[in-house]
């Protein structure tokens, strides 16, 4: 179940650092041992006839029906109360049109055509594209390629992008898993700032005739963390629908009428970064064809304070435009509900080593008094791959130095938000497909997912990998050969 | 994809009582990023035909694969072989540091090959394409093409636009417009070639070759000024108040008009000598003498070292043909043909080093662009370029193609281009200040050489 570090060499601290992993780890293991041991050279002293002997004779029938049925009753309750395994089948993400590309040169071309951007306003969007990380392969959806773009960012244009988005993402998903739309049980779509009559989830079921007792729910203006809500949904659900139910999980953004008319700087942010995408994902409660097994979902929200409330808020500048306002301190709220997501998940997924050493640090930092610094549990022990959400490159830059990660580790996330832009809560599932895509994922590796979203909320959710993907098939087809790029500081264009 | 026409941007809107509506402008980019850095630098040529503007119109019927969303994403995969036309233009002013890489660092235009893509326009006419190309003028077709001229700031200015018109019946009109100083009429067309290739998924028979050192020269001092370009160029540009309002038509001769027209005259004369004599006189009326014709040949495989058809910027030579247009017809048009065969590839390399050594000279009144076509009446040679070989969809060539050349005030252009059934036919698009153009299309002679009106003036339309 755990594969720890491998034993660096020549340390001595590594050294003793991995033989105490190896130990407290399996300390269940480190301690039965020796006493299975000497129950049986106790056994093999007194000779199993005499044992046995005196076991019946001593036992009336009562004590040993007792002694079968009680056992058996208990491990069937415990079996049957227990919550099912929820698992993923498989997922497909939108596969971008080519032609729906916006390189850098057009886009700042664009918005110098824009007559409410001044130039102080359009210099701002430079530099931070600049140094966002995006790549020149990033796309927006085919309103946004019109002189001036808020003219056509119609409620038609906008249906148009689901279209594209969605149905794209089913049916390559449909495709994959060969199931029949007729099949599904349950729907749960996520898309924050776009709410139609009818819903996503109605448009869903007309376009394929879904059977009429779906249970379907759509989630809107939950932030870029909702693709993880979705899902705690539909396990929820899963978890106490008879075996066999399928859930088919779908998150997107729809970007197309967000566009932001205004020249506050604060509020071009998503302008510049939010980039068309969308996923669709198969989740089970059988694990028959699964290739992955959800282990644990963890939410924390931070909404009780105020400063991590208004961190982004959607709201009207002072000439009348909505915009969504970042605030200066994301990055600090940022890690503090990440701090709170890590205290909740680290119970569930660190091996005993991490967990002990933290508490020893925990207690150490408030019984001395001496600069203890807090223990950092190392999660490369619990996780062997991380996606975390593509929100910008600070986001990725400073969760890679709060958790301690190498730049392996957040290879995926740097990479998806270079090739596909801040795609909001898909970005996840664009990231794990660069991992597969890329070959490295093996059965029994463990994967963490972190979503960051407005509220400030942090989410967190544990896969197993069961199969890997047999093929680089889906939105890293054509790109993959050509990754990991090299990012630099600031993109020349 | 947006359907209504609610709201146009200034510059759009068409005319009143035009039967073209443009509905949006946005920007196609290529599929494949381009590698940053990259340059192309213009030729002298190229430099020379600043004031110039290049329009082609195709016209394709109806077909099941032909739509707007299809026709966009085929476009932006023939723009990833095309990194110089979704480039932007600079201006490099020369002795600034270090050559880039290797180049001499040389005043003129230079491409940025920043990926920013082309301006496309959306738009419908309300006609079905049989009724367009029955009933439209010269000047209406004009509403099929959309371009806007360079502004203060060429960095965030496209020198490419593409319009794409749908009749009422489905069919397209696909109107490409340039600025000279990227392609010539040539280049445009075979960009068509290139762009119905990709359309089709296959490759261009002509495909690109962007290859600015072609006509790199390096005089040692100022040489001598060719006759015809110094004489263009100390010309007064003339202003546009006082200079006629141009229109345009174009007329269609079939092949057995043309070769009844051919066998009028000397043997072996080419269609194109046949036709712009034929024109030549018929514009320059009643006038006797000798008189000089200012033609524009394109001398991509009269060269010793020929180019290839998809070499993408202006290989236009304007020469000076003589002949007496009191001798007649046949006469005029033999002169046409031994000055055309006899043209020195020579004249072409002085004209490209005059052009060089003066767009070295500094920034000032008397080395800046002047007007290359005109105003003298000018003919140009087009009916060998490959022009109906875009199929859109595999065995439909395209129903019509019509090329302008803009910038050409002044006496007037002809320009002699193939026709749709091939062979020998020809079409020819005059763009005369306006009286002269409908005097020619009532002109007896023209008609009883078999022409066709095909668009002509408001005035009068008899076929």
């Amino acid at each position: 179940m755990n594969s720890p570090p491998p034993l660096p060499a020549g340390n001595g601290t590594g050294l003793l650092k991995a033989v105490y992993r190896r130990v407290v780890d399996n300390f269940l293991a480190v301690v039965t041992v020796p006493l299975a041991a000497a129950a049986l050279v106790a056994v093999a002293r007194f000779g199993p006839e005499e044992l046995t002997g005196r076991l019946l004779r001593e036992a009336r029938p009562v004590h040993l029906f007792l002694a079968a049925f009680l056992p058996a009753a208990a491990a069937t309750v415990y079996l049957m109360l227990r919550p099912r395994a929820v698992y993923l089948v498989d997922y497909a993400c939108f596969r971008t049109a080519s032609n729906c590309r916006v390189p850098f040169s057009t886009f700042l071309e664009h918005a110098k055509q824009v007559p409410v951007l001044n130039e102080r306003s359009v210099r701002f969007m430079t530099k931070l594209l600049e140094r966002s990380g995006l790549g020149e392969e990033t796309c927006l959806p085919p309103a946004h390629h019109y002189i001036p773009p808020y003219k056509y960012c119609t409620l038609d244009a906008a249906r148009g992008e689901v279209d594209l988005v969605v149905f794209g993402a089913l049916d390559d998903l449909f495709a994959k898993t060969g199931i029949s739309p007729g099949a599904i049980d349950i729907l749960v779509v996520n898309c924050s700032l776009f709410c139609p009559t009818p819903s996503f989830v109605d448009m869903i079921i007309n376009r394929y005739k879904l059977r009429s007792d779906v249970r379907s729910m759509h989630l809107s203006g939950m932030g870029c963390s909702a693709g993880l809500i979705s899902v705690g949904l539909a396990r929820n659900l899963l978890q106490v629908a008879p075996r066999g139910t399928h859930a088919l999980v779908v998150s997107t953004e729809t970007i197309t009428p967000n566009y932001y008319v205004g020249s506050e700087r604060a509020m071009l942010l998503p302008n510049c970064l939010f980039r068309i995408g969308g996923a669709a994902a198969l989740l089970s409660n059988s694990p028959s064809r699964a290739r992955f097994r959800l282990k644990h979902v963890v939410r924390t929200l931070t909404g009780a304070q105020d400063s991590a409330y208004t961190c982004v808020f959607q709201q009207e500048d002072d000439y009348g435009n909505v915009g969504i306002n970042l605030n200066k301190d994301l990055m600090t709220i940022a890690g503090n509900a990440l701090k709170a997501n890590i205290t909740a998940i680290g119970p569930l997924v660190l091996p005993a080593s991490e967990q002990l050493l933290f508490a020893l640090s925990f207690i150490a930092r408030r019984v001395l008094s001496g600069g203890f610094r807090p223990y950092i549990p190392d999660f490369r022990t619990a996780f062997e791959h991380f996606c975390i959400h593509a929100g910008g490159r600070a986001v990725i830059d400073e969760l890679q130095r709060s958790l301690g990660l190498s730049d392996e580790q957040v290879e995926a996330s740097r990479m998806a938000l270079h090739r596909f832009g801040n795609t909001s809560s898909s970005s996840l599932w664009y990231e794990l497909a660069y991992i597969e895509a890329k070959g490295r994922m093996r059965k029994g590796d463990r994967v963490w997912m972190i979503g960051f979203g407005s509220g400030f909320k942090c989410n967190s959710a544990a896969w197993e990998c069961i199969v890997p993907a047999a093929t680089a098939e889906g939105p890293w087809a054509t790109a993959i050969h050509r990754y990991p790029v090299d990012i630099p500081d600031v993109l020349k264009h | 994809m947006p359907a209504a026409a609610t709201t146009v941007a200034a510059g759009l809107a068409t005319g009143p009582g035009s039967r073209v509506t443009r509905f949006a402008k946005s920007t196609a980019a290529s599929v494949t990023p381009v590698r940053p850095g990259k340059t192309h630098t213009l030729s002298p040529l190229d430099n020379a035909m600043e004031r110039h503007t290049v329009h082609v119109v195709l016209y394709c019927r109806a077909a099941p694969g032909l739509d707007r969303e299809q026709l966009k994403e085929s476009l932006s995969e023939v723009l990833s072989l095309y990194p110089a036309m979704t480039g932007r233009l600079t201006r490099r002013e020369g002795g600034e540091g270090a050559p880039a890489d290797g180049e001499p660092s040389q005043r003129g235009w230079v491409v940025k090959c920043n990926d920013a893509g082309v301006r496309m326009v959306d738009a419908r006419a309300a006609a079905t394409l049989d009724e367009w190309l029955a009933t439209a003028t010269g000047d209406e077709e004009m509403d099929l093409l959309y371009y806007e001229p360079m502004g203060p700031e060429p960095y965030i200015w496209s020198p490419f636009y593409v319009q794409l018109t749908e009749f009422a019946d489905k069919s397209y009109a696909l109107g490409l417009s340039c600025t000279h100083i990227h392609n010539d009429p040539t280049a445009a067309a075979l960009f068509f070639q290139a762009w119905a290739a990709a359309h089709r998924r296959t490759t261009s028979t002509y495909p690109p070759f962007l290859h600015a050192p072609a006509f790199e020269v390096s005089p040692p001092s100022l040489p001598p000024p060719p006759p015809l370009l110094a004489e263009k160029s100390s010309a007064a540009s003339p202003a546009s108040a006082d200079a006629a309002a141009m229109s345009s038509a174009t007329f269609h001769f079939p092949a057995p008009a043309v070769r009844a027209l051919l066998s009028s005259l000397e043997p072996g004369t080419t269609p194109f000598a046949a036709l712009a004599a034929l024109f030549w006189l018929r514009v320059t009326g009643a006038a006797n003498g000798e008189r000089e014709l200012t033609l524009a040949l394109d001398f991509r495989k009269r060269m010793y070292a020929p180019l290839p058809w998809g070499y993408y910027g202006s290989v236009v030579h304007f020469t000076r043909a003589r002949a007496d247009l009191a001798a007649g017809l046949p006469a005029v048009a033999a002169a046409l043909d031994a000055h055309v065969a006899g043209v020195p590839e020579e004249d072409l390399w002085r004209a490209v080093e005059w052009l060089y050594a003066r767009q070295q000279q500094p920034e000032g009144g008397a080395a800046g662009p002047f007007q290359m076509y005109g105003p003298e009446l000018t003919c140009v040679a087009l009916d060998h370029v490959p022009m109906y070989g875009a199929e859109f969809e595999a065995g439909a060539p395209p129903a019509r193609v019509s090329c302008r050349v803009g910038g050409a005030a002044g006496e007037g252009l002809v320009i002699v281009l193939p026709a749709a059934e091939g062979g020998e036919a020809r079409d020819v698009v005059v763009t005369l200040p306006a009286e002269a153009t409908a005097r020619v299309c009532r002109d007896g002679e023209v008609l009883r050489h078999g022409a066709q009106v095909v668009f002509g003036t408001k005035a009068g339309k008899e076929a």
